[in-house]
């Protein structure tokens, strides 16, 4: 009896190891990610954030590309990440493990980190194909090119960007008799209108990052957390393609700014919304439930910016169930946002066919392409149109793109080189500074501001 | 009379506690089935009485459910499979050979033990860059599989067994594969179960390594993906991302349900000893 | 004489794959980290060497106490409660009781072990959730107004211990059950005779008799939570502020957030050295309290 078990036994390893070796062949190229389309292939590889069905749905962008372009096959990559930060961070991995793509679509969260590190600059080869490019500039705002120029040197052409406006849940103003308020309304007229909505629906539920929660309310306070200044620069770019405009070679942040005053105060006027229960606490914002709960009439407002149409679309709700208005004003009316265009690598061997990519990606047929639905902004006016909208954007959603005409000093979230940095400090400090009592924010913005200023030494050591 | 309170309190006291244990599962599985729209209306339901299956369709669409499936199978089963060998052949010889650097070497072996994942991991990184598997499976399965723990489970499963099959085998003449191969490697089976149930446990649910290792959305594995689906740029609904908690939950309960004797002599017979 | 020969060959063969992987995957990476843990360096750019800086400026830099603070609250109360559940869930399920109930009480605590902790954690984000969470709705029957589990400081570690708890403690009540079983029964039987019932019986009998299972529960307890990581990551990215952020998470976000590898590697180290010297510390106090039969 007992021997019969052992030979089961030994015929039974003798099998599992004759499987395993077996199977292992069998899924080498899964193993290996051999089966991955495009590695070991000599194509000009473009990264995006994102799935591997947003990635699909570019292709045709890619598609249309490569029948101008038959000569340079396209491979469209993406990867998943849980917010820029960390996309970055992988970026840097594959650079690091030597599988860096040619082109990645980064937004302005990463401009610098690129502009410093990784990515070419572009101006070469703008003014090469100058005659080609105008079309492009003189449908795409100022405001947006400038956001990608570092130390005079322009480094993304950008396709998209979202301005931080305040969308406002109508169901929710009827049921509690509130008025949609009008372009110019103040801070205070938004307080009065959080509270005339309290016990109904959450009034304010922050937006899906708090990078994105709390500078807009800095921003229309006239300040910022970090010191904010102009590079030189850019000059030649400028008269060639935006005469008459008085812009900079673009921004730099070169310091703290958390112990302002202005700074203070407008962590206080949040911290009371919180306190007061007008605003749920930043770490209960998210992309996930956010749509959800504003769409089935549980939330009055949130700052987004156009990209959530689409997604409130998805959510169920009809295009009169709500309305996007401008931040309300403070000491300014600044708005914030953020763009995102191709940056070209630097380790790349394809910076030219990068460059035909670019371009062409700038071009209105492949932005058509490129942005079918209003999951965000187009940069090209011309496209942030009726077409995109009818049917599906609220009432007003030309205020998307108006942003930037109304608010000329409307500028982008603030995101130095060292942004990964950054953005850990500033999340682990806005939380504690909004959820405790006014000594608990001051000690947190002096926690933010002694963080900050060692991120900035740390550089220039 | 006081012989019956201190049994109900007993029984009380476990069904509060399995209730706790088996609730949230409940409640996710019943949350999976309700249309996205409802999946936040309070109170909860707790009886799925129109099941609706949408949800379930619609993480095979976000994520590619299959393919993360395949992957979390392939890394998991190949460093299972891999532990269960090197393990039982490692700690054979630790347990069965006597030769003059055997304690060192298992002293080495223990001690790494004790060495977090994370202290490794960059070095790790390093390593995988320099022998070309970055961002493949192979990255998760090759470091996994050489097992300390493994292997100090095996030596101690093969101290138990008789010693006497061995030295009579010898006098008999077999060879020392002769009497690896036909008697001490059968014996160990359930011994090698053991180590391969535990390390389908740990790496089926490994979410550490995947995060840092697996940069391309093809080579994601189950865990990895989920959270990747609720993650913050995502407008997923809590409908689907529980459906796709539901589903990977699946082959573990699969293994749970077979495995659970393997499974618990592992964690009690590397503790016993 | 042939024999000898072939079992030293077959030695080193059965030995070299574990050998071998331990070398390259465990000790050359520890001593890379070493080296590492000297050097300032991103991945991109060229190794920097920086003297013991990496260890300096653990000492200055806040956010590595509050992470080795918070670890240290995390460990002690987390497995204290996971030892103390499976304990008493254990002595129950080994009480006289039908051997299907047995089965089933068994299986059950045993269940969340076979998760894993980036879904439960998702799903118990959820539940936790201030406005929408089940448990708010639950304690709001009860009259408890919504509490703040995850968005704020003083509950966000709790949160953590408790979900992190919720999916360990069957570990150790695993253990706790063989440990529990090999108790001969004669010796219950004499206990009996002397009188010992209930709490008595436990502390007198069976606490010393599965000390030696609560010994090792509890270093393989403490040495898993020193590590943990999948929680705070999923249900709180170690936040409100800083106070759920651990040790580990440190580590990663070093490493791989802000590419301070030589920074990452320090810290890494200190933990090992942590765990090293914690568990030697547990050995030597067991000597002490841990009774053999």
């Amino acid at each position: 009896m007992a021997s019969t078990s052992t030979i089961t036994r030994r015929s039974l390893l003798g099998a599992a190891g004759l499987a395993g070796a077996a199977g292992t062949v069998a899924t080498w190229p899964r193993l290996t990610g051999a089966d991955i389309p495009g590695r070991g292939e000599d194509m000009l590889t473009v990264l995006i954030l994102g799935t591997a069905q947003d990635a699909a749905g570019r292709q045709v962008i890619a598609d249309a590309f490569m029948e101008e372009h038959p000569d340079i096959p396209v491979l469209i990559q993406s990867v998943q990440a849980t917010d820029w930060g960390d996309f970055f961070a992988k970026i840097l991995t594959m650079v690091a493990s030597g599988t860096a793509p040619d082109v990645v679509y980064t937004a302005t969260e990463g401009a610098q980190l690129f502009a410093e590190r990784l990515a070419l600059p572009l101006d070469e080869y703008i003014r090469r194909d100058a005659d080609e490019m105008r079309d492009y500039f003189d449908d795409v705002h100022p405001s947006l090119v400038e956001a990608f120029m570092y130390k005079g040197e322009l480094f993304q052409l950008p396709l998209d960007f979202n301005a931080a406006n305040m969308y406002l849940n109508l169901e929710v103003l009827e049921r509690n008799g509130l008025e949609m308020p009008d372009e110019d309304w103040t801070r205070d007229d938004y307080t009065e209108l959080l509270r005339g909505m309290r016990g109904d629906a959450t009034p304010y539920y922050w937006t899906n990052r708090l990078f994105g929660g709390v500078v807009p309310w800095l921003y229309v306070n006239d300040t910022s957390f970090l010191v904010e200044e102009r590079a030189e620069g850019g000059d030649e770019f400028w008269s060639t393609f935006y005469p008459g405009q008085e812009r900079s070679g673009g921004y730099l942040w070169t310091g703290s700014n958390a112990t302002d005053d202005r700074v203070h105060e407008t962590f206080e006027y949040m911290r009371q919304l919180i306190e007061e229960g007008l605003a749920v606490r930043p770490e209960q914002g998210g992309g996930n439930t956010l749509v959800g709960l504003f769409a089935s009439g549980r939330i009055g407002t949130t700052p987004a910016g156009g990209y959530w149409v689409q997604g409130l679309a998805e959510g169920g709700m009809a295009p009169d169930q709500y309305d996007v208005q401008y931040f309300p004003k403070w000491r300014s009316q600044r708005h914030q946002f953020g763009g995102a265009g191709y940056a070209i690598m630097r380790t790349t061997d394809k910076a030219d066919q990068a460059w035909e990519w670019i371009k062409f990606c700038a071009s209105k047929q492949a932005m058509e392409l490129a942005f079918p639905t209003p999951a965000t902004t187009p940069t090209r006016r011309s496209l942030a149109s009726d077409n995109l909208y009818t049917g599906i954007g609220p009432e007003h959603w030309a205020r998307f793109y108006d942003t930037l005409d109304r608010f000329p000093e409307t500028g982008p979230i603030p995101a130095p080189p060292q942004q990964a940095a950054v953005e850990t400090a500033l999340i682990r400090n806005v939380s504690t500074a909004l959820s405790g009592d006014p000594d608990q924010l001051t000690g947190s913005l002096e926690t933010l501001d002694r963080d900050l200023r060692e991120i900035f030494t740390e550089e220039d050591a | 009379m006081t012989r019956h309170l201190p049994t109900l309190a007993k029984y009380a006291a476990l069904l509060v506690a399995a209730v706790l244990t088996l609730g949230p599962v409940w409640w996710t599985f019943t949350t999976s089935l309700r249309p996205a729209a409802e999946s936040f209306s309070l109170p909860p339901s707790f009886f799925p009485l129109q099941p609706d299956f949408s949800s379930y369709a619609a993480v095979f669409e976000q994520i590619k459910i299959p393919l993360l499936v395949l992957n979390s199978a392939l890394v998991t089963a190949l460093i299972a499979v891999g532990q269960m060998l090197t393990a039982a052949m490692a700690g054979y010889v630790f347990a069965r050979m006597e030769f003059r650097v055997r304690g060192l070497l298992f002293a080495i072996v223990l001690s790494t033990m004790m060495v977090p994942v994370q202290v490794t991991i960059v070095p790790v990184f390093m390593i995988i860059r320099g022998i070309g598997l970055s961002d493949t499976l192979l990255a998760l399965i090759l470091p996994a599989v050489p097992t300390a723990f493994g292997t100090f489970l095996m030596r101690q499963y093969f101290l138990g067994l008789p010693l006497e099959l061995g030295e009579a085998a010898a006098i008999d003449g077999a060879s020392p594969w002769r009497t690896f191969f036909s008697i001490y490697a059968p014996l160990a089976l359930p011994g090698m179960a053991i180590v391969g149930v535990l390390a389908f446990n740990t790496h089926w649910n490994e979410f550490f390594r995947p995060l840092i290792f697996m940069i391309s959305e093809e080579n994601y594995t189950l865990p990895l993906g989920l959270v990747t689906l609720q993650g913050n740029l995502g407008t997923g609904s809590i409908s689907i991302v529980l459906a796709g908690v539901i589903l990977s939950m699946i082959p573990a309960v699969v293994v749970f349900l077979f495995g659970q004797r393997y499974l618990r002599d592992g964690l009690t017979a590397g503790a016993g000893k | 004489m042939s024999t000898d020969r072939s079992s030293a060959v077959l030695r080193w063969i059965f030995l070299a794959p574990t050998m071998i992987g331990i070398g390259i995957f465990v000790l050359l990476p520890i001593i890379g980290s070493l080296v590492l843990a000297f050097f300032r360096w991103d991945i991109i750019t060229a190794p920097q060497f920086v003297g013991l800086r990496n260890f300096t400026d653990m000492a200055t830099d806040s956010t590595v106490a509050i992470s080795f603070l918070n670890t240290a609250i995390f460990v002690v109360f987390a497995v204290a409660a996971q030892l103390g559940v499976a304990m008493l869930l254990a002595v129950l399920v080994q009480s006289r009781m039908p051997s299907w109930l047995r089965v089933f009480f068994r299986s059950t605590f045993f269940f969340p072990l076979v998760l894993s902790a980036a879904s439960v954690s998702i799903l118990m984000r959820y539940l936790f959730n201030e406005s929408y969470g089940v448990i708010n709705w639950a304690l709001s029957l009860i009259g408890i107004p919504a509490v703040p589990w995850l968005t704020s400081t003083q509950w966000a570690m709790v949160v953590v211990i408790a979900v992190y708890v919720w999916q360990n403690f069957g570990f150790s009540f695993l253990l706790f059950i063989g440990g529990l079983g090999s108790i001969p029964q004669e010796i219950y039987e004499a206990g009996a005779i002397d009188g010992a019932t209930g709490w008595k019986k436990f502390q007198r009998i069976t606490l010393p008799l599965v000390s030696p299972t609560l010994l090792v529960a509890s270093v393989m307890g403490i040495i898993s939570a020193l590590q943990v990581f999948d929680q705070p990551y999923v249900l709180t990215r170690g936040g409100p502020g800083d106070s759920t952020r651990t040790v580990v998470m440190v580590i990663y976000e070093s490493a791989f957030r802000e590419l301070e590898f030589g920074r990452a590697s320090a810290i890494g180290l200190v933990l090992m050295i942590a765990i090293m010297l914690i568990t030697a510390i547990q050995f030597r106090l067991a000597r002490r309290f841990v009774f053999y039969q």
